[in-house]
């Protein structure tokens, strides 16, 4: 049978059990369009306001649902709007698969109209990229595409897709993806083992891989096990339930105190799925001082890479900690547990004011359920978010962690809620973060998805002024926005619902009658003096701790 | 720091070399010469790199190289050994 471009284009997105998709129609892929109207009752498209959204949405969805998710765009401007996403996804290892259109092959390299080397442009940020130049290989690129954006450490893959190849059409008898059989051998465990049974102080230190790898039930056994605290990286925040005794959360510049001091004092670390990004170590050569590393990873390249001489177990985190567990006794050290513990009772700040970040988002948190997404932008709302929402189930949390991709949350919040079909979904996040992709509220409004939006509105770049105000002598260089952007009156503007709460009282209010159907903004006046704590400036170490504002003063 | 040869066996795809040079760059190493020519193997060329850098370097460029996917196979030789002598690093399965 004869198979047009576009058509196997859809073919294999069924086959690999697609069944919504994000993007933004245009010239170049209008044969692409064409046969998503035909076959809307086998893929819904969900159309954004901007690709950078349709991208972001894409990420959301795969990080709340496992599967790969799926952006299409056109060539030219609609490719290039993807690159953002596309690299949010490569530094959070999200499985993704962009599909963009090109001008027809005879035009390219002809600087024709909306003509860009994308793949060129991609290849730095992305696992992946194809280049597709006769509809005979289409098929094949699509699966090794599929393939490779959600095997090993996973990524975002683009395939670019000139029009003629998506109206050329060929014989075509569409076959199965293959399944792949994870032929890595398991790593040897001897020294690891042994490292292990000599540690007094043992110390977990568990990221992303941990699940990708779907292993957060062997990371709460090895824990117990072990009686080994746990200190989460962002990306791994929801691998273990807030509530469980060892969980110290986040760790990192901006990690709670537990966890920073616990990991300090530690003889043994048991690195799993991460890869110490600066963010997470501070000074990298202190941070390694004084105890073993055993670093488990899919990814052979991160072994050695930040974190100097560690006992690496390449392998995926799941299979290797089954393995371990198997070997390992149950054990204890009551000194270690009882430092961890009272490190545990230090590790209480009191909010500043009534109406501080960490009273509106525990306030939040009350109203959600235990299964409820939260997504958030990238600045001091993204780290009180860390701090203070206690996340109690894997893949609830969307955040955007190695890029640090202001303007990530709403797109990301999208996918979120219709990877959970169209479950009520929360977005915490700044004036700065939000005005930069807020369009995509009208996406939300199309869409009728229940997203709580909460704008922690101080009326400056948070973050930026923290820093300047720690590290710049209080010259807020262009941090103070001064916009006077009526939140309310926007979020009506669009379509959507919008509150404004000036107290606890106000945003319990609002809380109880949110709508059931589209996005509602509550708009929540904040101090613009409010600062993160604790924190481990650039480079520190755990001796360098603030827990408040002028700790010598 | 040391002189040594990376040796590559890679599918002949588009951009091929192009992905090879471009993570050298951005992972900041740096290349003294490439020399890059067709095998026998339809399909299949051979790449040869040489480097100045220490073995830090060396093992992260074999492990970053070898998980582009054009790349079948990543050998390192020390200038002064012969290129016989040298075992592969990677050999994709």
């Amino acid at each position: 049978m004869k198979r047009t471009g576009a058509q196997i284009i859809i073919d294999q997105l069924c086959a690999q059990g697609v069944n919504t998709v994000f993007g933004y129609p245009g010239g170049a892929v209008l044969p692409l369009y064409d046969e998503l109207y035909r076959n809307a009752h086998r893929i819904h498209h969900v159309i954004t306001a901007h690709e950078q959204g349709a991208a972001h949405a894409a990420d959301g969805y795969a990080r709340v649902s496992g599967k790969t998710g799926v952006v299409i765009a056109t060539s030219g401007p609609g490719a290039t709007n993807l690159v953002t996403g596309i690299a949010n996804a490569y530094l959070d290892s999200v499985p993704m698969v962009a599909i963009t259109g090109n001008v027809a092959v005879p035009l390219l390299g002809r600087d024709s109209f909306q003509e860009v080397d994308i793949a060129g442009i991609t290849q730095p940020v992305a696992k992946h990229n194809f280049v597709v130049r006769e509809v005979e290989e289409l098929e094949h690129i699509l699966q090794e595409a599929f393939r490779i954006a959600n095997s090993g450490r996973k990524g975002p893959v683009l395939v670019d897709v000139p029009k003629s190849v998506q109206t050329d059409a060929c014989e075509f008898v569409a076959s199965l993806p293959k399944k792949m059989a994870d032929l890595k051998p398991l790593p040897d465990l001897t020294e690891a083992l042994r490292a292990i049974r000599k540690s007094k102080k043992p110390y977990i230190y568990a990221g992303g891989g941990v699940i990708a790898a779907g292993a957060e039930t062997e990371l709460r056994a090895l824990s117990e096990r072990l009686s080994a605290p746990v200190g989460l990286s962002m990306m791994g925040l929801t691998a273990l339930p807030g509530k469980y005794e060892l969980n110290l959360g986040m760790c990192g510049m901006h990690g709670t105190y537990a966890a920073t001091v616990a990991q300090a004092e530690c003889d043994l670390m048991i690195a799993l799925g991460v890869r110490f990004s600066d963010r997470a170590t501070g000074n990298v050569k202190e941070y390694r001082k004084g105890c073993t590393i055993i670093h488990v990873d899919i990814d052979w390249a991160e072994m050695g890479k930040n974190v100097a001489s560690p006992i690496e177990l390449c392998g995926d985190v799941k299979a290797v900690l089954a393995s371990l567990l198997q070997a390992l006794p149950p054990m204890g050290n009551d000194a270690w547990l009882a430092r961890i513990e009272e490190l545990k009772q230090q590790d209480v700040f009191p909010a500043s004011r009534d109406f501080a970040p960490q009273n509106i988002i525990e306030t939040v948190n009350r109203f959600c359920q235990e299964d409820t997404v939260v997504a958030t932008d990238v600045g001091q709302h993204q780290m009180w978010t860390m701090l203070y929402y206690r996340f109690m189930q894997p893949r609830t949390l969307l955040t955007s962690g190695g890029l640090g991709t202001m303007g990530y949350g709403l797109g990301a919040a999208i996918g979120g809620s219709m990877a959970r079909g169209g479950q009520r979904t929360v977005l915490i996040t700044s004036e700065g973060s939000f005005g930069m992709n807020l369009n995509e509220l009208a996406t939300a409004v199309s869409q009728e998805l229940p997203i709580l939006i909460v704008l922690l509105n101080n009326g400056v770049l948070g973050m930026v002024r923290q820093w300047q105000t720690m590290f710049f002598g209080e010259r807020h260089s262009q941090s103070t926005l001064n916009r006077k952007t009526d939140f309310v009156a926007l979020a009506k503007a669009f379509g959507a619902e919008g509150v404004a709460a000036a107290d606890l009282k106000e945003l319990e209010a609002a809380l109880q009658q949110l709508p059931e159907k589209g996005p509602v903004v509550i708009d929540c006046r904040i101090d613009a003096d409010e600062m993160v704590f604790p924190m481990v400036p650039p480079g520190g170490t755990a001796h360098n701790i603030l827990t408040r504002r002028n700790p010598h003063a | 720091m040391h002189k040594f040869t990376i040796e590559l066996l890679v599918a002949n795809r588009y951009g091929v070399l192009n992905r090879i040079t471009g993570l050298y760059t951005r992972r900041c190493f740096n290349i003294d010469s490439i020399h890059s020519y067709e095998t026998a193997h339809p399909g299949q060329t051979r790449v040869l790199i040489s480097s100045t850098g220490d073995e830090y370097i060396r093992t992260q460029m074999v492990r970053q190289l070898a998980k582009l996917y054009d790349v079948i196979e990543v050998t390192v030789h020390a200038s002064e050994t012969k290129p016989a002598m040298a075992q592969a690093e990677y050999r994709r399965r």
